[in-house]
This record gives C-alpha cells, sequence and structure tokens, in this order.
C-alpha cells in the first residue's frame, strides 16, 4: 500500500524539488509566463481532455456529484468562518481550505481504494470540484464580483466545451483530443515545478502559518467528509469517496490563481506543497478509516 | 476519408500548436525562450527519453538499427550538403549545420508520436538524441571553427540515453514512483517545443528570399531521398522505416538559426532557411505521411 500511495504522491514531490532547486541556484524562472500559459493554454486543455475521456454515469454523477456540490458550499462556508474568526484574508484562504486536490491526488486514490467503482465516484466528483474551483475559486481570488471574471477565465471555455461534447455523448475528433492532451500534460509539469520555484523564494517565518493552515484545511476536510457521509447515510464506496476526496490537500490550481490575483501566491504554494507532504503521512490512517 | 482524418489526426495538433504559439508572440504574451529551453534541455528532454524507453518494449536490436540508420543519414546529409554548398560557392559554416540537422526535436517527434504512439517516439528519439551529438560536436565546430567536448559533456539527455540503455540491457524495470515521475516531467518538451517553434517563426527577420527558398528545398527533398534510402539499405520496414523516413525530412531546425546568430553566419539567410522549409513542410507533411504510413 506504501508503494502505491508513494507512486502517487512522489511524482509531485519530485517535480516540485525540481522547481525548488532551480529556484533556488537562482536559475532563471518566470512565474508570469508560466502562469500564463497554464491558465490560458494547459488548464483549459488538460480540463477538456481529462473530462472528455472520462466515462461519467449520469445518475451517480446526479447524486454524488450534487453531494458533493453540497460538500463544498459548507467547505466555503466553514472556511469563511475561520477566516472571520482568526482575522486572515478570506479572498486568499476561502478557497485554499475549501477546495481539495481531487485530481491528480483523488483519482487514483479513488481507484486504487474501492477499484472500479471508487474510481467512477472519484470522476464525478472531480467533475463537480473542478467546475467549481475554476470559477467560484477566481471569483474569490479576484475580490470583486463582475462578470468579466467569469468570462475572462479560460479554464470555463474548456469546462463548456467538455461539457458540450459530453452532453451530446460524442468522442472529441482525434486530432482535438491530441492537442489538449499534450497541452493539458504540459500544464501538470509546468504548475508543480512552478510551486516549487515558489516555494524555494518563501520566507520563513510564514512557513509556520502554511503549516498550520494546511493542518487546518485537512481536518477541516476530514471532518465535513464524515459529516456529509454521515448526513447523507452513504455507506461502503460513496462515504469512503466523499471522506477520500475531502481530506484531500489544497488544491493546485488555487496557486496558479493566487499568483495572477497577486495573492500571497508563494504562501500558497508552500501550502499546496505541505498539505501534500502531511497527506502523505495521514493517508495510510484515512485509507484504513475508510476501507 | 480515413486517411484524411488519419493524417489530420499527426498534422494538425502540430500546426495547431505551432500556430498558438505563433499567435502568443504576436499578442506579445511573455514567452521566455532561454527559461523554456534551459527547462527542456535540463529536465524535461532526459526524463522523456527515460519515460518512453520504460513505456516501449523495443527490443534493444531494433534501437540499435535505427540508431545506425540515423547515423548514415546525417553522414548523407553532411557529404550531400558539403558538396552542394562547394559547387555553389557558398560557405559551409553558415550553412551547412541547417542543411545537416533537421527540426527532429520540436516537430518530429510529435509527429512520430501522433503517427505511431510511444513506439514511434522511442525511435525518434534516438534519431533525435543522435542529432544532438552531432549539433554539439560537428555542428558547433563548423560554425564557430572550433570543436569543444564541454557543451556535450553537458547535455543531460545524453546520460538519460545511458541510464536508459543499461537498464535495458540489465533488463531493469524503472520502480513505479520513477517512471511516474519522469512521465510528468516529459511532458513538458513536446508542447513547450511547438509553442517555442511557433514564437521563434514569428520572430524570425527574413531578409532575402531567393537563396533561402533553394536550400530549404535542399533540406526537404535532400531529407527524403536520403530517409529513403537509409531506410532501404538498413532494410528496415514498418514504424522504423517510416521514423527514419519522417525524421530525416524534417525542415530546418531553429537551432541552426541560433547558432547562426550565436557565431554571425548570415543569421538572416538561416531563418529564411528555416521559415520556407517550415512553412512547404505543413503542406508536404500529409504528402510524407501517406508515403510512410
Amino acid at each position: 500500500m506504501l508503494a502505491q500511495i508513494a507512486s502517487i504522491i512522489a511524482p509531485i514531490f519530485l517535480c516540485a524539488c525540481v522547481g525548488f532547486f532551480w529556484g533556488r541556484f537562482d536559475k532563471p524562472f518566470d512565474s508570469r509566463m508560466v502562469t500564463m500559459l497554464s491558465l490560458n493554454l494547459g488548464i483549459p486543455a488538460l480540463i477538456f481532455s481529462t473530462l472528455t475521456k472520462l466515462e461519467v454515469p449520469i445518475d451517480a454523477f446526479l447524486r454524488i456529484g450534487g453531494i458533493y456540490f453540497i460538500a463544498t458550499l459548507c467547505a466555503l462556508i466553514f472556511g469563511y468562518g475561520f477566516c472571520r474568526i482568526f482575522r486572515i484574508d478570506p479572498r486568499t484562504y476561502v478557497p485554499v481550505l475549501a477546495f481539495s486536490n481531487a485530481g491528480n491526488m483523488g483519482l487514483p486514490l479513488s481507484l486504487f481504494t474501492f477499484g472500479e467503482e471508487g474510481l467512477a465516484l472519484g470522476i464525478c466528483i472531480f467533475v463537480i470540484s473542478s467546475i467549481c474551483g475554476l470559477t467560484i475559486g477566481p471569483a474569490i481570488f479576484s475580490g470583486r464580483t463582475s462578470f468579466d471574471v467569469v468570462y475572462r477565465n479560460p479554464p470555463i471555455y474548456g469546462i463548456l466545451a467538455a461539457l458540450l461534447f459530453m452532453a451530446a455523448g460524442l468522442q472529441p475528433p482525434r486530432w482535438l483530443a491530441n492537442v489538449t492532451e499534450i497541452l493539458g500534460g504540459m500544464s501538470i509539469s509546468f504548475m508543480i515545478i512552478s510551486l516549487g520555484v515558489a516555494v524555494s523564494r518563501i520566507k520563513v517565518q510564514r512557513l509556520a502559518r502554511g503549516i498550520m493552515l494546511s493542518a487546518v484545511k485537512l481536518m477541516l476536510g476530514f471532518a465535513l467528509g464524515v459529516g456529509i457521509a454521515e448526513s447523507f447515510g452513504l455507506i461502503g464506496a460513496e462515504r469512503g469517496v466523499i471522506i477520500l476526496v475531502c481530506s484531500m490537500p489544497v488544491a493546485m490550481h488555487n496557486y496558479l490563481f493566487a499568483e495572477r490575483f497577486d495573492r500571497n501566491s508563494s504562501e500558497i504554494a508552500g501550502m499546496v506543497l505541505i498539505s501534500t507532504a502531511m497527506a502523505y503521512v495521514t493517508l495510510p490512517a484515512l485509507l484504513w478509516f475508510v476501507l | 476519408m480515413g486517411m484524411i482524418a488519419e493524417l489530420s489526426d499527426v498534422v494538425l495538433p502540430v500546426f495547431l500548436c505551432a500556430a498558438i504559439g505563433f499567435a502568443w508572440a504576436k499578442l506579445k504574451f511573455p514567452f521566455n525562450n532561454e527559461i523554456v529551453t534551459s527547462l527542456v534541455f535540463n529536465i524535461g528532454a532526459p526524463a522523456l527519453i527515460l519515460a518512453t524507453f520504460a513505456k516501449v518494449e523495443l527490443s534493444p536490436t531494433a534501437l540499435a538499427e535505427l540508431a545506425g540508420a540515423a547515423l548514415a543519414a546525417y553522414a548523407a546529409f553532411g557529404v550531400i550538403g558539403l558538396a552542394v554548398l562547394k559547387f555553389a560557392r557558398l560557405a559551409p559554416s553558415a550553412y551547412l549545420p541547417a542543411l545537416m540537422f533537421p527540426l527532429t526535436g520540436s516537430m518530429g517527434l510529435p509527429v512520430c508520436l501522433f503517427a505511431f504512439g510511444p513506439d514511434g517516439l522511442a525511435l525518434a528519439l534516438v534519431f533525435f538524441v543522435i542529432g544532438i551529438i552531432g549539433i554539439f560536436t560537428i555542428g558547433v565546430t563548423v560554425a564557430a571553427g572550433k570543436f569543444s567536448l564541454a557543451t556535450l559533456l553537458r547535455t543531460p539527455a545524453i546520460y538519460a540515453v545511458i541510464v536508459a540503455v543499461i537498464l535495458e540491457i540489465t533488463g531493469t524495470e524503472l520502480p513505479q514512483w520513477a517512471f511516474n515521475t519522469t512521465d510528468l516531467l516529459g511532458d513538458i518538451v513536446i508542447p513547450t517545443q511547438l509553442i517555442a517553434l511557433g514564437v521563434a517563426l514569428a520572430g524570425l527577420k527574413v531578409s532575402s528570399m531567393g537563396r533561402s527558398v533553394s536550400l530549404a528545398a535542399l533540406r526537404l527533398g535532400m531529407g527524403v531521398l536520403v530517409g529513403l534510402a537509409v531506410a532501404e539499405l538498413f532494410g528496415l520496414s514498418g514504424t522504423a522505416r517510416a521514423v527514419v523516413v519522417l525524421q530525416s525530412a524534417m525542415p530546418v531546425a531553429v537551432s541552426s538559426y541560433l547558432f547562426a546568430q550565436l557565431y554571425k553566419r548570415e543569421p538572416e539567410e538561416v531563418a529564411g532557411m528555416v521559415l520556407v522549409s517550415t512553412g512547404i513542410s505543413f503542406v508536404t507533411l500529409p504528402l510524407l505521411l501517406m508515403l510512410v504510413l
């Protein structure tokens, strides 16, 4: 089991290490270019490519996706409450506390823990989580509620295009699948390398807060997952996957939006990595709990 | 219809990504070629080599055969290029690298990947790495007028090949975490190189076209013929034959332009060759694919 978890978490870490040493050795790096490439090309392509490759069972989608949507709303409310109580900027920290890494960690873990059934559930949750993370996320980070935040957000077009194909039950043509797959692949590695570079420039006193907030995120997520599973009377794989995904570390796209809207992006990069590292320790216990 | 669809699966992604790069540069969005190249050269390319060779089940003989064919092809490009340049009384220092080293990386790799999957990519990488060795030895010597082994030894891709070969020979498999990591890091190579190609095309300064057009035609024409001849000579078939022909017939490498610029060897003419041969390639690539598919 540890080898399985390592094969999911180690790539994220080693990739981030590449970025970290890149930054430490003061090799030139341009976060603005990487963020622009990721937000304008990579992420829209990634979301399109991933969503159109998945087979989403529609009734399970409505049920479990709906439940996860409620979980996300609760996470946003609790996150807001937490920020108010501890007097930290909700515009920066609510999305970080609320959006979990349902994609490159949630999906493989759901598959690994509950097999094909788990993967199907994980996929439904991932669809909802990306839609929320890529729409509500930037709306909060941008700090203003105006329509241009929505339509000047390229990932939305990736989602819309994918939803069109999914609703029509069509597979995208091979060439489109090829383009979006390679551009999407670029964005994951770029994003993680960029996280590493950002962390290499972080100030140490900020690190302490990052560690505390990461622990809060993981605990809040876990408590919420259990609470939601209990209140909807979920059992078996449904219960397991909901708890699992809610307890995942901070979603990576938070870093991109923080960078774009200039909100403590290096601290948020730190939180992504710290919470991922913590997950490495908490995962065995978590898997034992849900199984 | 099936054929056209199959061709567009290969050509359109390459063209679209390069077009995105071109538009990116024209829109004046930030693109720092130095950083991207450095990431690809130091991290991405070695990772791609390790991950691709771990993914495919090609026999060491097949890989060695392709390496031999690639060497023969580069040698033929060198000899033919040198002869034509002597005949036309043009300086080899300016034009030989451009004729000798096709765009096997940014364009050759995605074409072979989309046409033949990971097997095609692995074989194309062999051709590409031998080209890199050629550029850093013969290419630099011709353009700079001096030989230096240091650049070659500072090329991480070479070490990745050595590791991949050792793994292959000893029958060792990469552990899952190492494979996943190199796979992830290798993913940056193809898209960023295609985008960088588009960005580079947008930034080329071309003065006169006349000589560039004929030299570009020479690169492409010679490429196809040498590719076919070498494949025949080595008795290659299927994917291996197609990869040798495709890689041989790629347009003038953008790196030739960078060299020409660095060593002040007619950069504008070489820029013209890059632009013209890449432009022609987008048109002739479907025909070439029909020839080998």
